[in-house]
C-alpha cells in the first residue's frame, strides 16, 4: 500500500511536469487527466495479486472516469462562476455524484 | 472568461518547451506529489476495505485538478485556468479507453495492458484535442459552456 501511494505521487508529479511543459493551454489540460496513479496502482496490483486481481480495479476506474468527464464538464462552467478554488473544488460533487451513481446502479 | 486570450492561446503551435520547468517551485511539485500519494492510498484503502471495483473509481479520482487550476489561476489567470480545464475534458475520455484497454487486455499479459493503455490514451486525447482545434469545436464548444455561464 505504501508503494502504491510512493510510486502514485511520483506518477502525478511527472505527468504534471509533462503537461507544465506542454503548450497551448488547452493541450496541456490533457495531462490534468492523465491515468498517473492508475498506471502505478494497476501495475502494483497486478505485480503483487496477479492480473486478475488488477481488472475490477480497472473496471471501477472505467466508471470513475465518466465521473471524470462530468467533474471536468462541470468545471468549466462552475470557474466561469467561482473561479477556480472554489469551482473547482465543488465540481468533485459532479464526479461524486456521476462515478457513485454509476457504482450503484451497475452494482457492485 | 477572455475569448480573445483564449483564442490567441489557441493558435500557439502545439509542443513542450522544457525550459518553463525552471519555474516549477519546490513546494507546487510537493503539493502534487502529496495528493497523488493520498487518492493512491484511498483507493488502495478502499479496494481493501469495500472491494477491488469501489477502489477503482479513486483511480480517476481529479484529486490534484483542483490544485492544478487554482494555480494555472494565480500564475496566468483565469481564462487559462479554463483552457486547461477545457483539455481536461478530452483527457477525461482519454481516461475512459485507458481503463477500457486494461480492462480488455489485463489478463493476456499486464505490462503490455498498461502499456497499450497509455497508448490509448495518448490517442484518444491528442487524437480529440487535433480534431476539436482542427475543426474549430472547441470555438463552439466555448460558445456553450460562455452562454450557460452567462
Amino acid at each position: 500500500m505504501a508503494l502504491k501511494a510512493l510510486i502514485g505521487g511520483l506518477a502525478v508529479v511527472g505527468f504534471s511536469l509533462v503537461g507544465h511543459a506542454g503548450h497551448p493551454k488547452r493541450f496541456a489540460g490533457l495531462f490534468s487527466a492523465a491515468p498517473s496513479v492508475a498506471v502505478a496502482s494497476l501495475a502494483i496490483t497486478a505485480v503483487l495479486k496477479g492480473a486478475a486481481g488488477a481488472v475490477p480495479y480497472a473496471r471501477g476506474m472505467l466508471i470513475g472516469s465518466a465521473g471524470m468527464l462530468a467533474y471536468c464538464l462541470v468545471s468549466l462552467y462552475l470557474i466561469q462562476r467561482l473561479h477556480a478554488l472554489v469551482g473547482s473544488i465543488l465540481a468533485w460533487l459532479a464526479w461524486l455524484l456521476v462515478a457513485g451513481g454509476l457504482y450503484l446502479v451497475l452494482g457492485s | 472568461m477572455e475569448g480573445d486570450v483564449l483564442q490567441q492561446d489557441d493558435r500557439e503551435p502545439v509542443a513542450f518547451d522544457w525550459s518553463r520547468l525552471a519555474s516549477v517551485k519546490p513546494v507546487e511539485l510537493g503539493l502534487r506529489f502529496v495528493f497523488g500519494t493520498v487518492i493512491a492510498l484511498v483507493a488502495a484503502i478502499a479496494g481493501t476495505a469495500a472491494g477491488p471495483r469501489f477502489g477503482g473509481l479513486f483511480l480517476a479520482f481529479p484529486a490534484v485538478l483542483p490544485a492544478t487550476l487554482t494555480l494555472i489561476e494565480k500564475k496566468e489567470g483565469m481564462t487559462k485556468a479554463w483552457a486547461d480545464a477545457s483539455g481536461g475534458v478530452l483527457g477525461a475520455l482519454g481516461l475512459g479507453a485507458f481503463a477500457c484497454t486494461a480492462v480488455l487486455l489485463l489478463r493476456w499479459n499486464p505490462i503490455g495492458a498498461l502499456f497499450l493503455a497509455l497508448v490509448a490514451w495518448a490517442a484518444v486525447s491528442a487524437g480529440l484535442y487535433f480534431l476539436f482545434r482542427v475543426t474549430g469545436l472547441f470555438l463552439r464548444q466555448d460558445r456553450l459552456v460562455s452562454k450557460a455561464g452567462s
